[in-house]
């Protein structure tokens, strides 16, 4: 059967084609998508939106931070399953960098390199950067992982199918597998103490204060104080992860 | 229309019929009430066990070392920081209102040379210490390794709390 070409013309085409154009221009401009904006300005969320303040120049490396995490949320004790740890970077006068982190620090640092040959040393705490556009949210096949209204990143554990996507996707190492359920396990900004007024383990546990939390909508709060008075950075800014871990003096040696 | 379209069509509405169907019965509860996500898991992440008691509740008993702490160096420490965490201790003690504490919660001691070197091992990434001013950044450190060792005549070992009182270093 040869197609009947009268049945629709040219002048049908260009209707059918003014209707479909003209309204996805006319609701683009009703409801207009700025790339720019999306890609430059994080999101901000409406009623409390959690952040993080960690200033590397109060850090001493106790790793108390970690032990209390692996305490408060039974991670597995291993020295490959952290949620929060400390690593210690060390700048040699010639230039190369040391990166340490024996047992995440919970059980203190030794200083590997002689003072003499030292440039710079410092520690830097390490845990989820709760980013609001997080790589590791949109990778996620079956909605598992998410980020809360609050802006805290979770892990749905009846949810999540163990396909480690998330983990390659982190670009901070911030999640693994926990060996006993199979599912991916990570910082919750222990949002179980959150709920009941408490502080997160870690944050409540730094005996030097070189840990900050609060509400980045409410101008009062410490975390705001400290963004204000400090100059802050985020780890790999130019991969637009939204991320809200600041950290003051973060050198850029720091991956 | 041509018989065969319409074929096609009623067999994509039985398709799309069976697929609305099927997601009604398998889309878990509260899924995407507040996006890609089941709403629930939120509720079920704030139901864990907590551990750390936070300092508030030590000052209920513990009054007479938090004063003598809160004029020493180590004023802005928490309790848990060095005994680790005490919330079973706490609701005990609340509960029983006794002093008749069980061996295993009773709280974790710091009294050897290794628990002080976690904070006080000298490192060159610790900040460098001024004996002068007490400023929240600034640590005192000492190499743990060689600072006074043992009795040179006994040859009996010293812990760091033979000399320092840790409320009150």
């Amino acid at each position: 059967m040869t197609q009947d070409k009268s049945k629709f013309s040219r002048r049908d085409f260009f209707k059918a084609g003014t209707i479909i154009v003209g309204g996805i221009t006319v609701t683009s401009a009703l409801a207009p998508f700025d790339g720019v904006l999306f890609a430059t300005e994080p999101p901000k969320g409406e009623g409390k939106w959690y952040g993080i303040g960690i200033d590397i120049n109060k850090c001493i490396g106790c790793g108390k931070c970690a032990n209390a995490c692996k305490l408060e949320n039974n991670v597995p004790k291993a020295p490959f399953y952290f949620r929060s740890w400390v690593e210690q970077y060390t700048i040699k006068n010639d230039g190369t960098i040391i990166v340490e982190s024996p047992n995440g620090g919970i059980d203190g640092f030794k200083q590997s390199v002689p003072d003499n040959e030292i440039f710079k040393s410092f520690f830097v705490p390490k845990m989820c950067n709760h980013c609001a556009k997080s790589p590791c949210v949109q990778v996620c096949p079956v909605g598992a992982t998410f980020e809360t209204p609050e802006g805290i990143v979770l892990v749905d554990e009846n949810y999540c199918i163990g396909c480690r996507y998330c983990v390659q996707a982190c670009p901070y190492g911030c999640r693994y597998i926990h060996p006993e359920k199979g599912t991916v396990d990570k910082c919750t900004l222990c949002i179980h103490r959150l709920k009941k007024g408490l502080q997160p383990a870690c944050f409540e546990i730094c005996p030097t204060e070189a840990r900050i939390f609060g509400d980045l909508n409410d101008p009062k709060s410490k975390l705001n104080y400290f963004l204000k008075n400090h100059t802050c950075m985020v780890i790999k800014p130019h991969l637009n992860t939204g991320s809200k871990l600041f950290y003051n003096a973060l050198s850029p040696e720091v991956r | 229309m041509p018989q065969q379209i319409k074929r096609l069509i009623s067999v994509f509405a039985i398709f799309i019929a069976l697929f609305l169907i099927m997601r009604q019965v398998l889309k878990p509860e509260s899924f995407g009430e507040l996006g890609h996500y089941r709403a629930k898991a939120i509720q079920e992440n704030t139901m864990k066990e907590l551990h750390y008691a936070g300092s508030d509740s030590c000052a209920k008993c513990h009054e007479d070392i938090l004063k003598d702490k809160s004029l020493g160096f180590h004023k802005q420490l928490k309790c848990e920081v060095c005994h680790g965490p005490g919330l079973k201790h706490a609701l005990f003690i609340d509960k029983v209102n006794t002093a008749q504490i069980p061996d295993s919660l009773v709280l974790y001691k710091p009294i050897q040379r290794k628990d002080c070197a976690i904070c006080h091992q000298i490192n060159a990434a610790r900040i460098k210490i001024q004996f002068d001013t007490i400023n929240t950044s600034m640590i005192h450190q000492i190499n743990v390794l060689d600072h006074n060792l043992m009795d040179l005549d006994t040859k009996v070992e010293y812990k760091c709390i033979d000399c320092h009182n840790p409320h009150q270093p």
